[in-house]
């Protein structure tokens, strides 16, 4: 196992610098996906609706 | 046991749901081992030193990137070709996280740039077609966004996902079409690859990180966009009464 000396030759602060944009985009994914899903209702289950009046509207909006 | 009872976003949503854990804690193992190999196992490099460790994510990142938009637009021509509503909100679900792929791609792409370079960014082939990649995502996830009819922005969204997928062999083949200063592929489908062992472990097991990390939010995404779409559903039925 090599223990790698934290400034990597010189390269710490491009080696470093992508993966803490790594950890800010996974980040922000997850925490954005967390808000999204709140904002929907945290308990909100989706209820059978059926099928005609999904149909009926997506045809009532696109004619 | 009837599979095609999950082609419905009703009966898939608690599927998801119960599949999520499966991907997200695989996906955090394989990640903190990826790191561990290539940080602790995998040697320097006699050229690059240690900049190139960034490939451990910059490669996976671009990979998930293509892969991605391919998936996209399969769910997306399935989902016109088909009326399939999952195959559609399975689209709006990938466009997401492939964006966030491809940004990734090219901000490590730009900070391995610099070091091996000497430059952050030029105008050459792989790098404009995958910027092309991260404007057709955009694209893709702003037009979705403009149009209220759910039916109606998926069908103009499959259009723009499909006729964006002849960017994807442009990427992948730039290098060896045209002269490029982004390097060649080291690995293969058909050829022993060219990058030392403990290297190509630890991309590979970052890879499938990415993998089981995409999965696992596309269908927390994926729930949230069957939940939003009833919810508008349930809203007509109410106003209809």
């Amino acid at each position: 196992m090599n223990w790698p000396d934290l400034s990597l030759g010189g390269y710490g602060f491009y080696v470093w610098g992508s993966y803490l944009f790594a950890l800010i985009a996974i980040a922000w994914e997850v925490v954005s996906l967390k808000q999204r899903r709140k904002s929907i209702g945290r308990h909100k289950t989706p209820e059978r609706t059926p099928p005609s009046v999904i149909r009926g509207s997506a045809n009532e909006t696109t004619t | 046991m009837n599979i095609y009872k999950y082609a419905s976003p009703i009966n898939f949503y608690p599927l998801a749901g119960k599949l999520i854990p499966w991907f997200a804690i695989p996906a955090a193992v394989l990640f903190a081992l990826g790191l561990f190999v290539g940080f602790f196992i995998a040697p320097t490099d006699f050229q690059q030193g240690d900049a190139y460790r960034i490939i451990f994510i910059h490669v996976p990142a671009a990979w998930m990137g293509m892969f991605l938009y391919i998936l996209m637009a399969a769910y997306a021509g399935i989902g016109w070709a088909f009326n399939a509503r999952l195959s559609s909100m399975m689209a709006s679900a990938i466009a997401t996280t492939g964006a966030m792929f491809t940004f990734l791609s090219l901000i490590t792409g730009a900070l391995w740039g610099k070091p091996t370079w000497g430059t952050y960014w030029v105008w050459d082939a792989r790098m404009t077609s995958t910027l092309i990649l991260l404007f057709l995502y955009i694209g893709f996830i702003s037009l979705q966004a403009s149009i209220d009819d759910p039916r109606r922005a998926d069908r103009a969204g499959a259009v723009l996902a499909i006729v964006g997928v002849i960017n994807v062999p442009i990427i992948y083949f730039s290098v060896q079409w045209w002269n490029t200063l982004h390097q060649g592929a080291t690995i293969r489908l058909l050829q022993k690859p060219t990058i030392q062992g403990s290297m190509l472990y630890a991309m590979l097991i970052m890879l499938g990180a990415c993998w089981l990390y995409s999965v696992a939010v596309v269908l927390i995404r994926l729930r949230c966009i069957i939940l939003e779409r009833e919810q508008n559903a349930n809203r007509l039925v109410e106003a209809k009464a």
